[in-house]
């Protein structure tokens, strides 16, 4: 699974992003990064998401989504989607 | 990890040669002045306050310009902290000391790339409270460097609202630098003031790098940019992001959980793939008709009473004085109160237009537009964000050019800069109402309707060729925006910020619209021949300018020196086009354009002389070089101050080479068609 696959309001951990190194910390200096925990909030037009890192917002282009792999934190019941 | 010293903060810097990279202590514009003070600079991350945090600490005693030899706008000014004057220095936001964008690349050059003695005397790094994790990664890396180092942290309102308390105390214990909470916009800055006070006094360095951060290369101005990473470096910046993740740990105290709040709930529709484009097209109405609307009527009244009082009192004074008639009282009526007069009609439209980018920049809703309108922009290489500007021509093209400000790309502004002119202004369709009209008949509003689709096709075509020629090496970015909270705008910050946009305008725009409208009215009072002229005004060096320009239009089927004329002194200004012709052709206003005698028979007549009697094909390659050349000169000075002389010579160029070479291609393919 990828970011571009997760579900909405789900939080997932993150693995490495398949970019350029330059870009894959750029995407670690807003928060998304391998071990990091994030939840995709909303789609947005275009097929992009808001994905939320703590408290920030953050809105990712799908092309980037499809590049971080994403895995469920913790199984069972997954609570709605916030948008 | 070096420990240098940074050396008194008032040394002598005057026999220091220029630096080959950026400096805080140039003398040349958007530089800060070498005085003696020191210098403190002010960085952090998009979005934590850190503009705001300079308008509070520099009052109106700032400017705001590109700093010398880039287009990257930075903000200098004074500040009175305690007993000691500093000049400060508001750096772009920057994520990190690993640009990707010239801004960036600017703030790292200033900050660990100068010669040491001309890196600024202190760093002010802003932090915000609310998102402390991301925002002291900058931190972090500036303090493997030998600088002054002091923290500001923001928005600590914000986070005790969400459960988020952060002990300064504590952060200052684990990165071994002062914290200093402060709240630029309420203005509670005050306690930075005495710590900045206190470190400058310093002779060495006040940072101390966190035990185990990464070692900066001490000595060395190689500083890694963008993709040149490699598993070293990548591995250092784990690292840092392990020391920031502990000092949040251990400054950090959280109450409750995160919840959904005012800010989530707006965004659901202002990002929602229907409603948020829905949302943006209302915002975009809005800004358009309130930049042009509401700005219209006050630029009306100045207008009528700078060519009715001001220049009647004038006029009488000069008559007064035994001038009445004279050269002296055309230049100084004519030209320069003219020329002051469009100066001044500017004003109120820049001031509305200014002050709605400061709310929408503020209130946090630009991103939102900017994830919007991503899509649709990537296909001139440009961001969501560039389609504001270019909304904003579709009014007038001179706060259009001000609005790139909003991006935050130097490339992508200097892009989005040339593609403005080819918005097509509300001064445009005056123009091309009263050609539609005069050869059109039921079928002018079509025509209108067509030269706004024109200039739609006109902006996408010179982006892609703009993008594949001069501008090949801009990259084209996937979007990955961080989205601030919405928060309310502060008064006294939106008049701060477009005061100080509309001063700078004025500053720079000011002296080339005045010089221009002199230079035209001289060029129209200057009679170079006899009177041998059938029109009196062919006789100026005007009339013979265009005369000898027409043949250039030939091929476009106007050329002819009324049509050429009109276009000379559109360049001036497109609003008066019209009564230029109706001052060439000796008639007082427009009237009934199918009047006998009257200006539409006129134009009808040259065209038909001009074109071999294609005149409809004529009459559109004129519409579609009127579109597509300079717009005004007005448009050239804020083009200038944006993106320097000499790309505002190369777009004259574009403009003037496209528009030329779609209007012949008009006029040739119209004529062969029955």
């Amino acid at each position: 699974m990828t970011l571009a696959s997760a579900p909405l309001g789900v939080p997932v951990l993150l693995g490495h992003a398949d970019l350029p190194p330059g870009r894959r910390l750029r995407l670690a200096e807003l928060g998304l990064r391998a071990g990091a925990t994030v939840t995709v909030l909303r789609r947005t037009a275009g097929g992009g998401r808001i994905v939320g890192v703590g408290d920030a917002r953050v809105a990712v282009a799908r092309r980037v989504l499809l590049t971080v792999p994403a895995a469920p934190v913790e199984p069972g019941p997954r609570p709605g989607p916030q948008g | 990890m070096a420990t240098t010293s940074a050396g008194p903060v008032t040394r002598d810097r005057a026999a220091a040669a220029r630096p080959s990279v950026p400096s805080c202590h140039g003398d040349a514009g958007g530089e800060v002045v070498r005085d003696g003070r020191p210098v403190v600079a002010l960085a952090g991350s998009p979005n934590v306050g850190k503009s705001s945090l300079f308008n509070a600490v520099t009052g109106a005693r700032r400017t705001v310009g590109n700093w010398a030899g880039t287009s990257v706008e930075v903000g200098t000014g004074a500040w009175r902290a305690g007993v000691l004057d500093v000049a400060v220095v508001d750096l772009p936001g920057a994520y990190s000391l690993d640009p990707l964008s010239p801004d960036e690349e600017l703030t790292r050059d200033l900050l660990v790339r100068a010669d040491p003695a001309e890196r600024p005397d202190l760093v002010v790094v802003v932090v915000s409270a609310t998102d402390l994790a991301r925002t002291l990664y900058l931190a972090a890396q500036v303090l493997e460097h030998p600088l002054r180092v002091v923290l500001a942290m923001t928005m600590g309102d914000v986070a005790a609202r969400r459960g988020i308390r952060v002990d300064t105390d504590a952060l200052a214990a684990a990165l071994g630098v002062p914290v200093v909470a402060v709240d630029p916009r309420r203005g509670t800055v005050t306690g930075l003031a005495e710590v900045v006070r206190t470190a400058l006094a310093a002779r060495q360095p006040v940072a101390a790098p966190p035990a185990d951060a990464p070692a900066a290369a001490a000595g060395s101005p190689e500083v890694v940019t963008g993709d040149a990473f490699d598993d070293e470096e990548l591995a250092a910046a784990d690292r840092r992001f392990a020391v920031v993740a502990r000092a949040v740990a251990a400054a950090t105290h959280r109450s409750g959980t995160a919840r959904t709040d005012w800010s989530d709930r707006v965004d659901r529709v202002a990002t929602h793939p229907v409603a948020g484009p829905v949302v943006f097209l209302a915002v975009m109405w809005a800004v358009f008709q309130l930049t042009t609307r509401v700005a219209a009527p006050v630029q009306d009244a100045l207008d009528g009473l700078l060519s009715g009082p001001v220049s009647g009192g004038l006029r009488a004074v000069l008559g007064a004085v035994g001038l009445g008639g004279s050269w002296v009282e055309g230049l100084l009526v004519d030209g320069l109160v003219a020329g002051v007069g469009m100066l001044l009609t500017f004003v109120p439209l820049m001031a509305i237009m200014f002050c709605l980018l400061a709310i929408l920049e503020d209130s946090g809703y630009l991103a939102r537009a900017a994830v919007v309108t991503d899509r649709l922009m990537r296909a001139v290489g440009l961001p969501g964000r560039a389609f504001l500007p270019l909304v904003v021509g579709f009014g007038c093209n001179v706060p259009a050019v001000s609005a790139t400000r909003v991006l935050p790309n130097a490339r992508q502004r200097l892009l989005t800069v040339l593609l403005v002119p080819f918005t097509s202004c509300s001064a445009r369709l005056t123009v091309y109402v009263l050609v539609s009209s005069a050869f059109f008949g039921k079928h002018a509003g079509d025509v209108v309707f067509g030269m706004y689709v024109l200039s739609i096709v006109l902006i996408i075509g010179a982006g892609l060729l703009l993008r594949s020629t001069l501008l090949r090496a801009m990259g084209t970015e996937d979007l990955v925006l961080d989205l601030p909270r919405y928060q309310l705008p502060m008064p006294r910050l939106l008049a701060a910020v477009t005061w100080m946009r509309l001063s700078a305008f004025l500053r720079t725009a000011g002296g080339i619209i005045v010089a221009t409208v002199v230079l035209v009215w001289a060029l129209s009072a200057v009679q170079v021949t006899s009177g041998r002229d059938a029109e009196p005004v062919q006789g100026s060096a005007y009339g013979q300018l265009a005369t000898a320009a027409a043949p250039v239009f030939s091929p476009a089927g106007f050329g002819d020196w009324h049509a050429t004329g009109a276009l000379l002194v559109g360049f001036v200004a497109k609003e008066a086009v019209v009564s230029s012709w109706a001052q060439t052709y000796a008639t007082q206003e427009p009237g009934d354009l199918h009047r006998p005698g009257g200006l539409g028979a006129s134009l009808r007549a040259d065209f038909e002389r001009s074109s071999g009697g294609h005149v409809t094909p004529a009459v559109l390659a004129f519409l579609v070089f009127l579109l597509g050349y300079t717009p005004c000169v007005a448009t050239l000075a804020a083009q200038r101050r944006e993106i320097g002389r000499r790309w505002t010579m190369i777009g004259v160029g574009l403009q003037f080479a496209l528009a030329w070479t779609v209007a012949v291609a008009v006029f040739q393919v119209g004529r062969l068609i029955p």
